[in-house]
């Protein structure tokens, strides 16, 4: 059932709480392993949980069906302010290089296939990232869970630039060609 | 023109890795609205929801959820309901009632906090209407200083005025920088939106290198801002001006969203 995380939206923009319990029930659990995954610490990934939907309730008016799915909307705002929050600490201590290390070695290869899965195009993309080069999926991980910029991939891998854009390119070009007929 | 260097940029920038100076190239090409870009970009964010499966479960943590919903029924007490029209009425009886549940378990928590701020309610108003008005002075102050250092720039022909056009979030805002490359200038900000809680705006100079922070400023509740820029190091000249959201406290290299951008 498409649309529905959608038709949820719409009942917040009129202050319908009990849809917004039921948009919380449906996404926390798809937000809030990747904001545990990116920052590590279950107190931080509480503080940017609550911040992420609160923002999706008092920005719900904002949301256009037209322009992606719920899920990218909420996604993409909660890998924004974990992403924030991960840079801030790394600011703060440089220190921070070593666990960024263990949060990496301890990414699974291969994310396997049984929970939450509710269509087929979301399994496809997974086993697409788990099929990338693996020198395009490292920095696709470096990016999407490190929070690293390409300069700092760059620095990281002691790669040129050039070579850590063009696998960002290449990995995402495939990435979306397995997304693109569902959407 | 040749659109591939944006093919490479979009990705890198749907990822969140774009930084620099590209981030700027990149984000003065989203304001010119591309049609490609617009759907390079949807379809990576749609690839990368789709990725964040490949976490490993974790169950999130249920005092989120209640701290949300007592959040939400304190903003929007059901006194004044955002009611829908027609159809809407029921989800949002509804809604009341999940929400007075939650609040019933929050009674003592709630009555507690209801009860103190009543209390200090009326000394917090006294020294709230003292410490407004010697903002208020102090912001007229500023503004004043503001415009003379704007009307003395003027007067030198090295001067030049740039105009900076609102992008993404805040397509209505404007700005301008009174510009002189030894000197320094001012900048002054229109239809800003304020910034979201724990964010701020930061100005940046673009020249050769990286952007150079040139300042976090304030916006009023008109959304105006002035804000005096210091001359780059060694009077060095400045290509772009451009704000973006940032966290409180501002950073040393952009990483939020533009706000504004002078032209190249
Ligand atoms: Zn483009």
């Amino acid at each position: 059932m498409t649309g529905s995380g959608a038709e949820l939206i719409r009942q917040m923009v009129a202050g319908d709480r009990e849809a917004f319990a039921r948009f919380y029930d449906r996404y926390a659990p798809l937000v809030f392993p990747l904001i545990q995954r990116i920052l590590r610490e279950r107190a931080d990934a509480s503080d940017v949980l609550q911040e992420v939907f609160w923002e999706a309730w008092q920005g719900a008016a904002g949301y256009d069906p037209a322009r992606g799915s719920p899920e990218a909307w909420l996604v993409t705002r909660a890998r924004t302010r974990a992403i924030d929050r991960i840079r801030a600490m790394r600011r703060r201590s440089e220190t921070f290089v070593a666990p960024l290390h263990d949060a990496l070695a301890a990414a699974p290869a291969d994310p396997g296939g049984d929970v939450a899965e509710r269509t087929e195009d979301r399994r496809t993309v997974q086993h697409a990232l788990a099929q990338l080069p693996s020198a395009q999926r490292e920095v696709i991980e470096l990016a999407y869970y490190a929070g690293l910029t390409q300069t700092e991939i760059a620095e990281r891998l002691k790669q040129p630039l050039g070579t850590v854009k063009t696998r960002i390119r290449l990995a995402l070009e495939r990435l979306r060609e397995v997304v693109r007929p569902t959407t | 023109m040749n659109h591939e260097p944006f093919d490479t940029l979009a990705a890198a920038y749907a990822l969140g890795a774009l930084d620099g100076e590209e981030l700027v190239e990149f984000e003065a090409h989203l304001a010119q609205e591309c049609a490609r870009c617009a759907v390079t970009l949807r379809e990576s964010y749609e690839a990368l929801a789709a990725l964040a499966r490949s976490a490993p479960p974790a169950v999130p943590p249920p005092e989120v959820k209640q701290a949300l919903l007592s959040r939400i029924a304190a903003v929007a007490p059901t006194a004044s309901p955002r009611r829908e029209r027609g159809r809407g009425s029921l989800p949002w009886i509804a809604g009341a009632a999940a929400a007075a549940i939650v609040a019933a378990a929050f009674t003592g928590a709630f009555v507690a906090g209801h009860y103190e701020a009543r209390l200090g309610q009326t000394a917090r108003e006294l020294t709230a209407t003292r410490q407004r008005l010697e903002r208020e002075i102090a912001a007229l102050n500023d503004q004043l200083a503001a415009y003379r250092s704007a009307a003395d720039l003027l007067r030198d022909p090295a001067t030049r005025v740039v105009t900076l056009r609102g992008l993404g979030p805040s397509p209505g805002a404007t700005g301008w920088v009174i510009w002189h490359q030894t000197v320094g200038g001012q900048l002054f900000v229109a239809n800003l939106p304020p910034p979201p809680p724990s964010k701020t705006y930061e100005l940046w100079t673009i020249g050769e290198g990286a952007p150079r922070p040139a300042g976090v400023f304030r916006v009023d509740a008109e959304g105006r801002a002035t804000h005096r820029v210091e001359p780059v190091e060694g009077g060095k000249p400045v290509k772009v001006f451009a704000v973006t959201l940032e966290p409180e406290g501002g950073v040393p290299a952009p990483t939020g969203p533009m706000v504004l951008a002078s032209a190249k």
